[in-house]
This record gives structure tokens, sequence and C-alpha cells, in this order.
């Protein structure tokens, strides 16, 4: 029964390619970005459709041609499909500095990949007076950019697109609330195609199929729980082949810290009169990613994930070679082994393909944490 | 060739390196007992003269790395920190500083008598993600440090406006207001231009050094690279300028008496990315097949001139343009120093060191190396290695190599000869 509710997200997802080519060729404008760190609400209320950039399993060869192997496989897996001209849609991309990567390779797209635009954005780490008042003159030289593309920016489609997202973001921590209280009747690979889908839609219509979710979530029966309660940490999963492994092998994912998933609805923003300050409290208020903060700052949030949801143990998954996640590894494994929760950490390069001795390794954690 | 040795080197001054090298670590280790509190800080930005125009202690744990390589010490401390758990996918300079704070650190036969701990961090965010963690976890290792976390958005050199220099002059204010804080010292800032102007004069002179690489045979060769030191640790004092002075007399007498690396230069070679730091004998490899290692991305970091009349605003500058100048963050202003350098240097090759330590560096290589064949006529190389750990370095591969594109470089060479009535 599941499958029919995310099915118009699954198909959103298979068809995007179509779907935003038929609207680029309609006139629209639609612009890439690699994270959520970037500011879809201006690139939205400028008129173009924010699309996030995804990798995806496959193989990578002529990215080899602009880019060193020891890179995670979503950059290298974008800059394949880029070359390939799966991305013909996109006038550009926007990107803000969080890893050196995405900084990199936003260049790299620059000088390889057709399009009008491939603005790097470069954003603050601290909150403060000084920080929120330089956020707010790189937002407005982005919004001049837009506008050179054709944009057409005005603060009420800034409150307009802050709204939508806003609502956006509210169904989908609804959907991480029910997973936490095991009452959310979709599998984890479900809810992952769910928000996948909203990374390459048109806001406006992610916003109506979330509605639409929310109101025949209430008629399904929740399945009985089964496995091991776990959270997953890391990045982005570009598969769901990963998530279903996970569960084959004896655990229950019941919550994230990815940023293709919860991370990436995580934020609030204060009302405001002013758009651009409230922007700019998304900003700052992002559940963070290891790239722009400390370790020590997001063990607290992980910890209340596992209170709230009732993990009894952490699967890190990361992306080979992704420097943020692997350099704050050893100290938060170590936290949570000290709070009694056990981890394991496994690392996943661009096939997205789970081996027995990844399985075995899962397997171990989910004996250790049932005794 | 080994897997780990030290070039071979011929200025005498750059001999005269190994003293200035422990009088500053002597320096250091003698902070404390002289009253001078001691902080730990990413090199490459304006902290470095703010401190000694305060009379504070430098100290650069990125910069200890590349010592312990030539102690041959970072695999000891790669154990510790791949022990604690730190992937061997990270950068050298993370593994190997986390291994030593956590490690050898307080063992008094260290080399250089080891680094005093730090009264304060200046812990960044900007610049690269493995100097970022490496100073979280500094911050763990040593609790009772005062921490201030600087904030500098990464922009492009070329991109640079306004407001980035007023938010960067913020930051320089707000490391002088907590350093007072926590020191009790105030900034003089007749000091401050006192010290602005001997980095400045450092920098002028560092210049010139460079220009005489254009000199035919080169009188110096990256063998040399470790007189980048002074620029690293000595910035804004007296010392670099006295050491770079007759840097530079030496330089300018073998150049104005044709005395060359080596006898019979017959190509020269640009080197990009970091060295090898447990190899800088490397350089001298090309050296048999009469090339000489003329020039390289690293040095170009340091070569920023600095307005004097306006001290703080010159720092924030200073310290917006060095990381991006040599990263990932501006690769069209690199890859136009790439290819400036190429001109005015004459170069023959270039050898683009793929670095699994070093990503920001890495990228945009690629195309680099497409715009000096296109634009120049230049062919390079990529060599796959890693400037800290030796376990990715493969000597046998990059001997092959070499050797091969040396065989090619020399027939080209030839080939223009002999067209050439």
């Amino acid at each position: 029964m599941a499958v029919s509710v995310t099915s118009p997200f699954v198909q959103a997802l298979n068809t995007h390619a179509e779907t935003l080519t038929s609207l680029v060729e309609e006139g629209r404008k639609a612009m890439g970005y690699f994270c959520h760190y970037t500011p879809v609400e201006l690139i939205h209320a400028s008129g173009l459709i924010p699309v996030r950039i995804s990798g995806g399993p496959g193989d990578v060869e002529m990215a080899y041609n602009l880019a060193p192997d020891f890179i995670c496989p979503y950059m290298k897996r974008g800059l394949e499909k880029a070359l390939a001209g799966n991305y013909r849609f996109l006038s550009g991309l926007v990107q803000g500095y969080t890893c050196d990567i995405a900084c990199g390779m936003a260049n790299i797209w620059a000088d390889n990949i057709d399009g009008d635009l491939f603005h790097i954005l470069p954003l603050p780490y601290e909150d403060t007076e000084e920080s929120r008042r330089y956020l707010q003159i790189e937002y407005r030289n982005l919004i001049d950019k837009l506008s050179d593309l054709g944009g057409n920016f005005s603060d009420s489609s800034l409150e307009a697109s802050l709204d939508i997202y806003a609502r956006i973001r509210t169904h989908i921590l609804e959907f991480y609330q029910k997973q936490f209280e095991g009452k959310l009747p979709l599998s984890s690979s479900e809810l992952w195609q769910v928000i996948q889908a909203g990374f390459v839609s048109v806001p406006e219509t992610y916003l109506d199929m979330l509605e639409e979710l929310q109101a025949e979530l209430i008629s399904l029966p929740v399945p009985d729980p089964t496995g091991v309660p776990v959270l997953i940490s890391g990045s982005l999963i570009e598969s769901p082949n990963i998530l279903d492994f996970l569960e084959s092998r004896g655990g229950r994912i019941v919550a994230d810290d990815l940023c293709s998933g919860m991370r990436s609805a995580s934020t609030t923003s204060r009302s405001s009169s002013d758009p651009i300050e409230r922007l700019a409290d998304l900003h700052f208020n992002r559940f963070p990613c290891p790239s722009r903060s400390r370790a020590e700052d997001r063990l607290p949030l992980i910890q209340q994930l596992i209170e709230k949801s009732g993990a009894r143990g952490v699967v890190f998954i990361f992306q080979k070679f992704c420097t943020p996640h692997l350099s704050d590894y050893p100290f938060l494994s170590d936290q949570l082994k000290a709070d009694g929760i056990p981890s394991v950490m496994i690392e996943l390069d661009e096939s997205w393909q789970a081996d027995a001795q990844m399985g075995t390794r899962l397997e171990g954690l989910f004996e250790i944490i049932e005794g | 060739m080994e897997k780990t040795r030290k070039s071979n080197k011929r200025l005498q001054t750059a001999k005269e390196l190994s003293r200035v090298v422990a009088d500053y670590y002597k320096e250091c280790g003698a902070a404390k007992a002289d009253g001078r509190p001691v902080g730990w800080m990413p090199p490459m930005n304006g902290a470095i003269e703010i401190f000694y125009a305060m009379d504070l202690q430098p100290v650069f744990p990125e910069n200890w790395s590349p010592v312990c390589a030539a102690f041959g010490l970072t695999p000891d401390n790669f154990d510790v920190s791949e022990g604690m758990g730190y992937s061997r996918d990270l950068c050298g300079y993370l593994r190997n500083i986390i291994g030593y704070v956590n490690g050898p650190i307080n063992d008094p036969s260290f080399p250089l008598g080891s680094l005093p701990a730090p009264d304060i961090i200046l812990s960044p965010g900007g610049g690269c993600i493995p100097v970022m963690k490496i100073f979280h976890a500094l911050e763990r290792r040593f609790p009772e440090a005062k921490v201030l976390t600087s904030d500098l958005p990464q922009v492009a050199v070329e991109d640079i406006q306004e407001h980035h220099i007023k938010y960067a002059v913020e930051q320089i204010n707000r490391l002088v207001a907590f350093l007072t804080e926590v020191t009790g010292r105030k900034l003089d800032m007749n000091r401050l231009s006192e010290v602005v102007q001997l980095s400045d004069r450092a920098c002028a002179l560092w210049d010139e050094i460079m220009t005489y690489r254009r000199f035919i045979p080169a009188p110096f060769s990256a063998a040399e690279m470790g007189i980048m030191f002074v620029m690293v640790t000595r910035q804004g004092t007296r010392i670099a300028v006295d050491f770079l002075e007759k840097v530079l007399a030496e330089i300018k007498e073998r150049a104005a008496n044709g005395i060359g690396v080596i006898e019979n230069e017959k190509i020269r070679l640009f080197w990009d990315n970091i060295p090898l730091w447990y190899n800088m004998g490397v350089f001298n490899y090309f050296e048999k097949m009469d090339g000489v290692v003329v020039a390289e991305t690293y040095s170009a970091a340091w070569s920023l001139r600095l307005d004097t009349s306006n001290p703080i605003r010159a720092l924030a500058l200073k310290s917006l343009m060095s990381y991006p100048l040599v990263s990932c963050v501006s690769i069209k202003k690199r890859r136009e120093m790439v290819l400036k350098a190429c001109r005015d240097y004459h170069i023959d090759g270039v050898v683009l060191h793929r670095n699994k330590s070093c990503v920001p560096i890495t990228l945009g290589q690629m195309n680099i190396k497409k715009e000096l064949e296109e634009t120049l006529g230049i062919p390079s190389v990529i060599i796959d290695a890693d400037h800290m750990d030796d376990r990715n370095f493969s000597t046998a591969q990059f001997q092959t190599r070499i050797d091969a594109f040396m065989e090619t470089l020399h027939a080209k060479k030839q080939s223009l000869a002999m067209k050439i009535p």
C-alpha cells in the first residue's frame, strides 16, 4: 500500500530531467546547487527553480579528466553527469563554500560546463552582528546576479518563497517526528524517496505532493517495528539500497543525521519584517554540517535525536574521502560509546554497493546492542 | 632514489636555515619562561604580525608537520592518530599533528625541543577544512587554552570587494580585543606599523628573490624551498628581513656570475602543489637529466605586498588573499599565476603533483594542465603522491614517469633547435 502513496515522488525523481527540460523550454530557468547551505529561497524568489545536483550510483570516467579520484563519490558522479549532458537544463550553479570540494568543483563546473552563472557564496561561520551584516550584502550581490540572468526578485517574492519552504520543512519534520514515535507508515527508503524528490521538483508542486501524502498517511496502517533501532549519520545517501541493506541485516532506521535527510529540513527563522533577515536566520540556525562546525556542536544534537527516537546504536555511513565527516568521527564515536551507544562506520564508493564485509559489521553491531 | 631523502642544497644561506629554524623553536620553547604567552594558529594570515607586535609567541602546527617529516617522525605520529580512528584518507598534516599532540609532544628527546603547549588557540573559520578540523582537535587536546574562533569567508581573490575587506578588518580588530583581554597586553599601533613594514620588506625581498628565477641557468631551485620557513614563521621580524637579504645577495652574485644549480641546465621545470616534505630530494632527481625545478606554486602565497600606510587593512587583505591564491577557491587566479610563472621563468615542462593530502590545491590542476598545453604549448606530467605520507608515494612509479617526461622534453627541445636555421 505504501508504494502507491510514494509513487508520485518516485515518478518525480525518475522524470525530473524531462520535467525540468520542458519547463526550461517554456521559458523558466533552473539553477543547480550542491548542498542546502545554498539559499534556495533566494533563487526561487528570483523566479528560478533550484535543483540539487545528484550523483547517484554509477561509473566515473570523464570526470577523471578534470578531478582526482580521491574526492567524494557525490562530486565525482555529479560532474560525470554534467559532462554527459544530463544537466543541460541548468543555467548554472550557486554554491556556498561548505567543504573544499564543493568550492573547487563549482569552479571546475564554471570552466567546463555550459551555463550563465556560477557563483560561490562566501559564507560566514560565526553568528554575530557583523557577520549578519556581511551575509546580507552577499545575499544582495547574489540577487543582483540572478536579476542579470532575468530573475525578478522582490521582497514580497522572497516572503512567499520563505513561506513555501517553511511549509515544506514542517511536513518533512513531521514525517521524522512520526518516525521517532514508530508511527510512520513508510519504510526508510520510501522516506528517502519522498525527501529526494523535493530537491529536483518545483517547490509549489512538491508542497502539494507533501500535503496529499500527509492526508493519505493518516489512513495507512503502521507495520509492527522489527529490528534494532539505529540512527544513521553522514552526508548524502545517494541510493536507497543501502538503507534496505541495513534493515535487511537486522537494523531499523529510526532517525537520521544526513544532509540528504533530516538536516536539509532542520532550520528555523524568526518572524521578521525583513525577509533577508529571515534568510540569514535560516543560515545560522541550521542543524550544522561538519564542514561548518565543531563535532562538539553536533554531538548534543545527535544525542537529542537518539533520545527522541529511541535509537540504540549509530551507523555512520560516509561517502569515501569525505573529510568533514571522517575528521569528526573519532570524537563522535568515542563520546557515543561513553554514553553507552555503540556505533560502526561504513564507507561507500560511487557504486553505492554494500558488500558482505559491511553486512558482517552491521550484524556485529546489532548483536552487540541486543546483547 | 630512496623513498625519503633530504635535498642537496647549493646556497650557503640555505644551509644557514637550520640555525634559523633551531632558533625559532628555541624561542618558542623559552617563551613561557620569558613571560610571553604562546598562541597556536594557522599560517597565511595577518595574526602573525599582530602576535609579534604584541610580543606574543606565534606557533604554527601546520608548519611543524614538515619539520616532523624532515626528521622522519611522521610514521609514529600517523600511528597515534590512526589508532584514534582518524582515516588514512585524511590530510597528512591533520593526521601528523593530531598524532603528535596526542603522542610524543612531551617527549624531552623530541627534536628541536618539541612545541610548547598553547595558552591561546586561534581556531579558523575559513581556510581549508583539514586545517579547521586540526584546530578543533587542538582545542580538545588543550582545553585550558583560550580560544578565539576567527571567521574569514573564503572568497576568490578576483571577487574581493570592499565589504569583504571591511569584514576582515572587523575580524582583525576582534582578534586584537581578544588578545588584549586574555593577555592583558595592549597593541601599540606604532609597533604594529614597524612590524608591518618589516613584513612588507620581507615580501619585497621574497619577490625580488623570485625574479632571479628567470635567469638561465637558474641560480637556485625548488630544492632550496626551505627558505620559505621565515615567511611562514618570522614575518614581521628583523630576523626574516636579515635572512632574506643574505639569500638575495648570494643569489644576485650567482646570477651575475652565471652560476647555476647544475653545470649543464637544459630543461627548466615548474612544480605545482606542495612538495614531498619527507623527500625534498626528488627535486634533485631531475638534475641527472639536466633538469632544474626552477619554480613552484607554493612560494606564491608569500608574495603579497602590504600597504604599510594602513596596517590593519593590510593584514585584513593578506588574511583574505593568501589561502584563495594557492587553492581551489580561485582556480582562475591560480591558473593565471602558473601561466605567468611559466612565461617569466622560461619553463619547458610542468610537474603536477596530484597530492592525496591536499585536495584544495589538487582540484583545478587538470584545467591548468589543459591551459598550459593549449595556450603555451608546455607539456606537463602528473605524479601521484602525498606531501606528508610516504605510503602514498611510489619511488619506482615516480622515476618511470619522470624519466619518460624528461625524454619527451629533451626530444621536443632538440626538434625545436633543429628548426632554427
